[in-house]
């Protein structure tokens, strides 16, 4: 009888102990979580230049994300910071979220500009950082950089998309053969404008254009008509140009009121993605205005991507407009965060936890070398595979690309390449545009 | 001919001459405000910000005719710079200039951080496409027309103000000897308010033709700003004609250095010139204090 008793005893013991080490588990492992530090500029000059709509993207994932429970049991625990348009602030937030906060790593970064001081810091501290947006060739090429990773295409091919898209309608569309047309290439003087520049620069001379002007300038200069002027002398067929907002509606304003002329006019992203902006100051004055950038994954067809893709482009969507109600065209901005995101945390981030033991920088590097995403595997359709360490450009996604699109009535049609285009892009401008020549 | 003659120089020597109508026009109440109370408003650029909000709120949001929507906005820049010197510069008179200079630069990021507040960090225009003045292969704005316009009438009103007026005179007479004016029976506050919302309401001016040409975001002050401080002392600080030629001065070598190198060498030699000025003339070129 004692002994029955005691091994009913032991027996209950045994159930309780079980119950007590099964409890500690579980609550271990709703626990468990990943501390990420995001950073874009919610406020200064570049908030409006589409920082802020890229941390909206980045945001509508990561709430997607934990809403679905987290990734491999991993809550996902944000703490989001603003750079403030400020290289210097971006720097003291990225150490202050590792030092201080003990982020396990950082997201985001809108601005080359920042992204440059930053990446080299992030690294020496050895921590992972996964760049969503900031393009310039100059965030990795020649650093070997161990820790940074940018499943972005880099500006380097946005400037060399637009000469390659130009050569290919030269003599169709303007009557002009490649080796006679003449280009003139702008750019806001960062990293970003600089960067991307030397892309349309290397892009003319593969195709054989004659640069007529090649000429940098400060994002926040008060006037630009000297500028204008000169490109009223060099006489251009097609302007290049790269830019943030406010000096893209100045130099278009002060075009129109010094008459410049020319035949296309082909923008590079940040400034000239946000079309709402640019219809809200010019109205059909900004029709045919083209614009390279990554694709806007509204205008990807779903069918051409991987079974349940189309469903999350649906999701952002709707959390973009439930965010920003008075959004009538939904900028690329947003989208790329959320796609570059959802890279990480669809395929990066489980494969770090499941294959390499966890979610510290090593794991997380060794997941993300390891990626590789065929074609239409992304929101944006490009495929992702990181380019090896011994690579100049170690970290860059090899398999991503841009897009030319063309804006008409505040719609963005994609003209380039071939394969996705939805609209045959309308070369020369039109004589009812202010700026046809 | 063209060798002998370049149009685009003459292109670029008028958009020098249209853009120092919007920088003189800057640099006017920010010179009258320190000639007569002897603060620095750091924030000068910021209340010009305002203004340009004022604009966009009451024509292009509620409807209200362009007109009478900058006479709003001035006069609310006026009530600005009222408030700006009761409730911040009057406390802080007697104060070291360190102190004046890092109170206005504080109030600098308060509005900056307020405006950001209020209404976001969207970019907002009127939406507004003045025509365009042809002759030949010239082309005139308008907008700077008008902003050259008035900045010249602006500069001669005031110049009447100060000449032709009572208070005017008490202005002057303060902005030469504070302390022997004061000592004289003249209510010296009463004078520093009035120049306060003249100063403001000559920010307001200045917006309402910014506002034309210009985006209008919280931060618009970053680009005109420093600019218009270096014009103020260029000019000799306090001395209104002197920041005047300043701005023409400024604005011409800006538009040609980046006529004949690249843009931003225009703005190189332009400060490189600046400070050759402050090694000989410290006081500025037509400064009224040594």
């Amino acid at each position: 009888m004692i002994a029955k008793n005691r091994l009913k005893k032991a027996g209950l013991g045994l159930l309780a102990a079980a119950a007590l080490v099964a409890g500690a588990y579980g609550a271990q492992a709703q626990d468990k979580e990943i501390k990420i530090g995001v950073i874009y500029d919610y406020t200064g000059p570049l908030a409006a230049g589409g920082s802020k709509l890229q941390a909206l993207g980045a945001k509508i994932m990561i709430d997607y994300f934990n809403s679905q429970g987290g990734v491999e049991g991993y809550k996902i625990n944000a703490i989001y910071a603003d750079a403030q348009s400020k290289p210097d602030v971006a720097i003291n937030e990225a150490v202050r979220l590792i030092e201080q906060e003990n982020v396990d790593m950082l997201l985001g970064f809108y601005s080359s500009a920042q992204c440059v001081p930053v990446s080299a810091k992030v690294d020496s501290l050895k921590k992972f950082m996964w760049i969503t947006t900031c393009i310039s060739p100059a965030v990795l090429k020649d650093r070997n950089l161990q820790y940074v990773f940018r499943p972005q295409p880099h500006g380097g091919l946005f400037g060399l998309l637009s000469p390659e898209f130009l050569a290919h309608y030269s003599q169709e569309k303007l009557g002009i053969a490649p080796k006679d047309l003449k280009v003139a290439i702008i750019h806001e003087d960062g990293a970003y404008g600089s960067g991307v520049a030397g892309g349309n620069e290397e892009g003319a001379k593969k195709q054989g254009f004659k640069v007529v002007l090649k000429e940098g300038y400060s994002a926040t200069a008060p006037d630009l008509s000297s500028l204008v002027t000169k490109l009223k002398r060099a006489r251009p067929d097609v302007i290049l140009h790269t830019g943030y907002n406010p000096d893209i509606t100045l130099f278009l304003r002060q075009s129109r009121e010094l008459g410049l002329r020319f035949k296309a006019l082909i923008g590079h992203g940040a400034g000239y993605g946000v079309p709402d902006k640019l219809f809200e100051a010019f109205d059909k004055d900004a029709n045919h205005i083209f614009n390279v950038d990554p694709v806007s994954i509204w205008l990807v067809k779903p069918d051409l991507l991987k079974a349940g893709l189309g469903d999350i482009t649906k999701m952002v969507g709707e959390r973009y407009r439930k965010e920003e109600p008075d959004t009538k065209e939904f900028s690329a901005h947003v989208g790329m965060a959320a796609s570059n995101a959802y890279v990480f945390f669809s395929d990066v981030l489980p494969r770090a936890i499941k294959d390499h033991g966890g979610i510290d920088a090593d794991a997380l590097r060794q997941a993300a070398l390891a990626t590789d995403i065929p074609v239409g595997g992304t929101l944006m359709g490009y495929g992702v595979k990181f380019n090896p360490p011994e690579h100049a450009m170690a970290g860059q996604n090899d398999l991503a690309s841009p897009v030319v699109v063309q804006y008409i009535d505040n719609k963005a049609h994609i003209v380039w390449p071939r394969e996705l285009q939805s609209l045959d892009p309308v070369l020369p401008l039109p004589s009812s545009s202010p700026y046809a020549k | 001919m063209e060798q002998i003659f370049d149009i685009y120089l003459l292109e670029a020597l008028i958009n020098g001459l249209l853009f120092g109508g919007v920088l003189a026009l800057l640099s006017l109440g920010l010179n009258l405000i320190f000639g007569v109370i002897d603060v620095v408003w750091i924030c000068y650029a910021e209340i010009v910000m305002f203004g340009m909000y004022a604009i966009y709120w009451l024509h292009a949001v509620y409807g209200i005719p362009i007109v009478p929507a900058a006479l709003l906005a001035i006069a609310l820049t006026g009530a600005m710079g009222f408030l700006v010197h009761y409730l911040v510069i009057s406390p802080i008179l007697g104060s070291p200039p360190i102190n004046q200079l890092l109170a206005t630069g504080g109030l600098l990021f308060f509005l900056q951080s307020f405006a950001t507040l209020l209404w976001g960090i969207e970019f907002r225009n009127l939406g507004l496409r003045l025509p365009v003045l042809q002759w030949g292969e010239l082309y005139f704005s308008y907008a700077r027309l008008l902003a050259f316009g008035i900045a010249v009438i602006g500069m001669i009103a005031i110049y009447l103000f100060l000449t032709r007026t009572y208070i005017g005179t008490a202005i002057r007479a303060i902005s030469q000897d504070r302390e022997i004016m004061t000592l004289m029976g003249v209510d010296s506050r009463r004078v520093y308010l009035v120049t306060s919302v003249v100063g403001g309401s000559l920010a307001g001016l200045a917006a309402c033709l910014l506002v034309l040409q210009y985006d209008v975001h919280p931060f618009v002050g970053l680009s005109f700003g420093p600019i218009t401080f270096v014009i103020c002392v260029l000019g000799g600080l306090g001395n209104m004609i002197g920041g005047f030629i300043a701005a023409f001065i400024l604005s011409e070598i800006i538009s040609i250095g980046g006529f004949y190198a690249e843009l931003e060498w225009g703005y190189v030699l332009a400060f490189a010139v600046f400070i050759v000025v402050m090694f000989i003339r410290p006081e500025g070129i037509l400064s009224k204090k040594s």
